[in-house]
Parts: structure tokens; sequence; C-alpha cells
């Protein structure tokens, strides 16, 4: 898995890519926290290249859009791959976490 | 196209990350040689997955990583994974389901590995024995 990220405005998108299980879920949470604590509340994740997400993922989802709500923000999903929006769907979180089709749908959902 | 043929792979190794690993390549590449779909594919995957971490986490948790044996079956038209493992016997009847319409807030983060292997897959059967330890066995068509 590899993570990076960019801040525009005020909106951080976290581009997440390849697996994201339970060996990898840690870095991605912490990296999610992380991006929170610092002033970027306002995270959109990047989901394009995510091909594998299991329950570890979706941890690592929920403790980020648990704490970036605490803090006035929010984490939105952008670009999920049909396998892993089927976990999001099963898991009850597309019901939690609001889900775009694009990147630029979600960070532009921040200013609507 | 031709009909996929019987078969049936086998790996073992000890319950750790790098293991957990190795079992979802393993698993993907059977399911791809039995002619299982993508979504069937993706489905065993983390399945299987899940199962397994469980194992490392729960059933070896508080001892070292202990052996985990994979074994993937296909007749052709239904595959069929069997997980076997010496650790805590797990207790599936004591797995609270999520409560999918809670709100972020009140979301817990346990039980969704379970409450996925029980929509993924259509059986689903768990013994527990003093001869082979814990076995846990899932199965579901190999296409949609």
């Amino acid at each position: 898995m590899e993570i990076t990220a960019e801040t525009r405005t005020d909106v951080t998108v976290v581009s997440i890519s390849g697996t994201v299980d339970s060996g990898t879920a840690v870095a991605l949470a912490s990296t999610l926290r992380a991006h929170a604590e610092n002033g970027g509340s306002h995270l959109v994740a990047d989901l394009t290249h995510v091909d594998y997400m299991s329950s570890a993922g979706l941890r690592a989802l929920l403790e980020t859009v648990k704490e970036a709500r605490q803090r006035g923000g929010d984490l939105r999903l952008a670009s999920v791959q049909p396998n892993v929006l089927r976990v999001l769907d099963l898991s009850g979180f597309t019901k939690i976490l609001k889900v775009f089709s694009t990147v630029a749908a979600a960070a532009a959902s921040f200013t609507a | 196209m031709t009909e996929p043929a019987p078969l049936r792979l086998a790996m073992s190794g000890v319950a750790t990350p790098e293991t957990l690993e190795a079992i979802q390549a393993f698993v993907v590449e059977g399911c791809r040689k039995a002619g299982a779909d993508e979504a069937a594919t993706f489905d065993f995957r983390l399945a299987v997955d899940e199962a397994c971490t469980n194992v490392a986490v729960h059933g070896y948790a508080g001892g070292g990583p202990g052996p985990i044996d994979v074994v993937l079956e296909s007749d052709g038209a239904r595959i069929r994974v069997s997980i076997t493992d010496r650790g805590v016997p797990f207790r599936p009847e004591l797995v609270a389901a999520p409560d999918l319409d809670a709100e972020a807030e009140d979301r817990l983060p346990g039980g969704l590995g379970w409450h996925l292997i029980r929509n993924l897959m259509d059986e689903i059967e768990y013994h527990s024995g003093p001869e082979f330890g814990n076995r846990l066995v899932i199965a579901r068509q190999l296409r949609s």
C-alpha cells in the first residue's frame, strides 16, 4: 500500500493505492489521523487505486471519520472501485460515509 | 470455453502477517485456476483473509503465532476453502452482529470481519476438536 497526500485550499486529498488489510491498515489509520489532527479535517480519501479492503481498513476509515467530525470536518470517499464499494455497502459504511464518483466532486462538496 | 476442472490446492504456514499476505495470494491464484469470476475471487480473498486474521489476532493471542493450514477445493461449480488452526476455539454464536444503522459516532469497530464472511459465503461450517484443532469451512459458487 502507498499513501500520498495533497492539500488544496482547505481540503486534504489522501490518495491510497494497493491493498488495505490487517498488515497495512495501521499505517493508513495513523496517516489519516495525522492529517485530521493537523488542521486538515476536511479529508478526501481517493480510493481509485485501492483494489482490496478488509475490515481492518474499514476500522481505519471509521476511526478517521469520527476524529474528523469531532473537529468539525469530515472524511469523504472518492472513486471507490466496485468490489471495495460492495464491502462498504455490506458493512453499512455507505450510510455513514459520503461517497463521490470523483475526487473533484468530493473536494467540491466541502464548499458546497 | 472449457469447463473448469476439479482442483485441490493446499498451503501451510505460521499465522504471521507475512503468512496472511501469502494466503491472500494463494486464494486469488487458486480461484483463478478454478475458473472463478472476479467477484467470487474477491469474496474468497476477503472471507479467507478475515478468517485467518481472526486466527492470528484472537486465536493465537497471548502465545506465539501457531500453525494455520488452508485448503482450497473446487468441483468445477463451487469453491470450498477450509482453514485449520490450533488456537483458542472461536465461538461464532458469541460474535455480535454490527449495528449497520448506527451513526458513525456510535459504530463499534468489532464484528465486521465475521459479518462479511457470513454475507459473502453461502455455506459456513465451524468445528473444534482435539484431533484437528479448529476448522472453518466456507463455500460458494465460483461464478455469480
